[in-house]
């Protein structure tokens, strides 16, 4: 099985590989991963006024699991919350060209897109609630 | 989930073959009742009884019933390679090179399955997974979502993985013989690790067995089943990662 140019191109200049740091407000962070092949995927955002400003991933896989990542991060950047909310698994299929036995691969980075909107989200209401709050609830 | 045309028998008349002697000449369901050359009838034999031309296989056919197999996780391995010599002898292509363009593609097709399914059912880890997918359809979001923490320690490991590389072409210094040390370590643990979930998978394939001998019909039982397939499937997702772990581990450190 060849990969896709795109797929290559990603795998060897991966863009936004990196982290934040994860405890800080504006951060949102989803880490997930693929049970068929052990690969694992941390996704990051930084958000001001429900912008994505910032976005960086690591993942531990396959090419094109870095590749979809990577890609998503490019996609994120810039997208207000509500728009990142869209990013699917199909568009990274679709732009990656990637073969039906990787399509897992593209659910991983979206599982990841949404793992870390959520995460963001849930950090988010919680300042809202509790603005003075550094006590540890769960 | 059909392993025979006749679902209702299916199960019970499997679990009847698995306990007679393997002398009796092996019964496989054929992709249809009629033989695709002459039109007479073909009953279950691979070769069609009027005009002896090789018959496909059903397209419904799954790994366990073409060895003539219960859904069982521990079986007879010996008894599985004999089986398979068997029916790669009356399927290999290399007797069909004479033969006109649709026999050879139907025994290639039969061989091709035939191959596939001694090589999962061969190795216990895909036997599972395998039987798992099977029984998937009766098993609504058997999926298992591993552990946060089971991530967060790939991640942990990763980064000291990169640390390793980095100073690695640097030559022998203390810092590098600390982290070979403390990896090394880890990979005794991980090893530890995954050798306790093989045992708790060995344990889970048994009450999988017991359960399938007791009952009947797949509908049986069918909650215990499902409880012990995502129990199964759980740790066999969680010892990708480990084992993962593990190889990356040997692959950097020796």
């Amino acid at each position: 099985m060849a990969y896709s140019e795109k797929v290559i191109d990603h795998y060897n200049n991966p863009r936004n590989v990196g982290s934040f740091q994860k405890d800080a407000g504006d951060v949102g962070t989803g880490v997930v991963g693929a049970p068929e092949c052990g690969d694992v995927m941390k996704l990051q955002i930084k958000v001001e006024n429900d912008t994505i400003v910032d976005a960086k991933f690591k993942t531990f896989g396959c090419g094109s699991a870095i590749a979809s990542s990577s890609l998503a991060t490019e996609w994120l950047k810039g997208k207000s919350l509500e728009d990142a909310q869209k990013i699917k698994n199909t568009d990274i299929v679709h732009e990656l060209n990637l073969p039906p036995v990787k399509i897992h691969c593209s659910v991983l980075a979206e599982d990841a897109i949404k793992a870390a909107l959520g995460d963001y989200q849930k950090k988010a209401g919680e300042k809202k609630v509790k603005p003075a709050a550094a006590t540890t609830s769960s | 989930m059909v392993y025979l045309p006749m679902p209702e028998a299916s199960e019970a008349e499997i679990m009847d073959h698995r306990h007679q002697a393997t002398t009796t000449s092996r019964e496989l369901p054929m992709a249809r009742s009629m033989c695709w050359h002459c039109q007479s009838e073909v009953t279950g034999e691979y070769l069609c009884g009027q005009c002896v031309k090789v018959q496909p296989l059903s397209k419904d056919l799954d790994y366990f019933a073409c060895f003539q197999l219960p859904r069982l996780l521990n079986i007879d391995e010996q008894e599985l390679e004999k089986t398979f010599y068997e029916l790669s002898r009356t399927f290999h292509p290399d007797f069909y090179s004479t033969k006109d363009e649709s026999e050879k593609a139907i025994s290639l097709g039969n061989s091709a399955f035939l191959n596939a399914a001694y090589r999962t059912l061969q190795d216990p880890i895909q036997r599972a997974e395998y039987l798992i997918r099977l029984e998937a359809g009766a098993v609504k979001d058997i999926r298992s979502n591993p552990p946060a923490d089971l991530f967060e320690e790939v991640l942990d490991l990763q980064e000291n993985l990169e640390t390793f590389r980095q100073l690695a072409p640097n030559g022998a210094s203390s810092d590098l013989e600390a982290l070979r040390e403390k990896l090394q370590d880890k990979r005794e643990r991980l090893e530890k690790r995954q050798a306790k979930m093989e045992e708790s998978l060995q344990s889970k394939f048994k009450e999988w067995d017991q359960l399938q001998e007791r009952t009947l019909l797949p509908g049986e039982a069918r909650e215990e089943k499902n409880t012990v397939l995502r129990g199964m499937q759980e740790i066999l997702s969680n010892r990708t990662y480990v084992r993962n772990m593990v190889n990356d581990l040997l692959e950097t450190t020796g």
